[in-house]
């Protein structure tokens, strides 16, 4: 193994930053999907056993309606799923595209931003804000 | 009946915020991108616009500075339903005009709250 001059150290310092990157976005999708199962089980099973009840009191049709709500804020795992893997995917072509300079002795740049899309680690509801 | 313009490039988002608009009783059109939302405004008035902000061809906050430029949009509540939850984005959106910032997943009723506050 070659030694590494000072340029390609610091290459790969960034590239295991991105590494890391890689995996905390794994990690986090991991969280939102098994929050969302969670959380859909949950409401399913609340609402399979009030809504076989042929009458419900107010505090049943509050919880039903609560049950109803928990699912649809759950069900939007997948855009935020879809979110965190076009993320670490663009992470990995910048990785790539930095291997492959750095074999041959190019500048590696790591060009992609490393704004985060989604920084939520599960399906909690989100903040707002009014301008 | 009031109409929304919900503008999500994700048809399971987009799903979610009609089911949630449609049972409070408003009339939803719904686009996949900043883009198809731009047409679909110039097609028709509406009384509130609800955008995702990353999106392809055209995010959200390019949308809104765009609508806000017709003078039809020009008092339109426009809010900005995103996963995105940094300052310097909400910065952004605020400078293009937008009503408010949602960070996503939205709960229901405080989507309604929100709506019913803003909508005229």
């Amino acid at each position: 193994m070659h030694n590494l001059d000072q340029h390609d150290a610091a290459t790969v310092q960034r590239t295991a930053l991105e590494c890391e990157a890689i995996a905390a976005d794994l990690e986090r999708l991991k969280m939102v999907i098994a929050d969302a199962g969670d959380q859909l089980i949950a409401s399913f099973n609340e609402v399979g056993v009030l809504s076989k009840q042929p009458t419900r009191s107010a505090d049943e049709q509050r919880r039903l309606d609560r049950a109803v709500a928990t699912a649809v804020t759950a069900l939007q795992f997948q855009d935020m799923a879809n979110q965190l893997t076009a993320h670490a995917q663009r992470r990995l072509t910048s990785l790539h595209e930095t291997l492959s300079k750095l074999s041959d002795g190019v500048d590696p740049l790591l060009a992609h931003s490393r704004l985060q899309p989604v920084r939520q680690a599960g399906m909690g509801v989100g903040s707002i804000d009014l301008f | 009946m009031q109409s929304i313009l919900a503008v999500d490039d994700s048809a399971s988002m987009r799903q979610m915020v009609s089911f949630t608009l449609k049972g409070a009783g408003y009339n939803v059109i719904e686009a996949a991108d900043g883009q198809e939302a731009l047409e679909k405004a110039r097609a028709q008035q509406v009384d509130l616009v609800l955008t995702d902000q990353n999106m392809p061809r055209m995010d959200g906050i390019t949308l809104v500075k765009q609508l806000r430029s017709m003078h039809a949009f020009a008092g339109t509540p426009m809010l900005i339903l995103t996963t995105e939850s940094s300052d310097e984005m909400k910065a952004k959106g605020k400078a293009a005009g937008a009503t408010g910032w949602l960070v996503k997943p939205f709960d229901p009723a405080k989507l309604l709250d929100v709506v019913k506050r803003v909508i005229k």
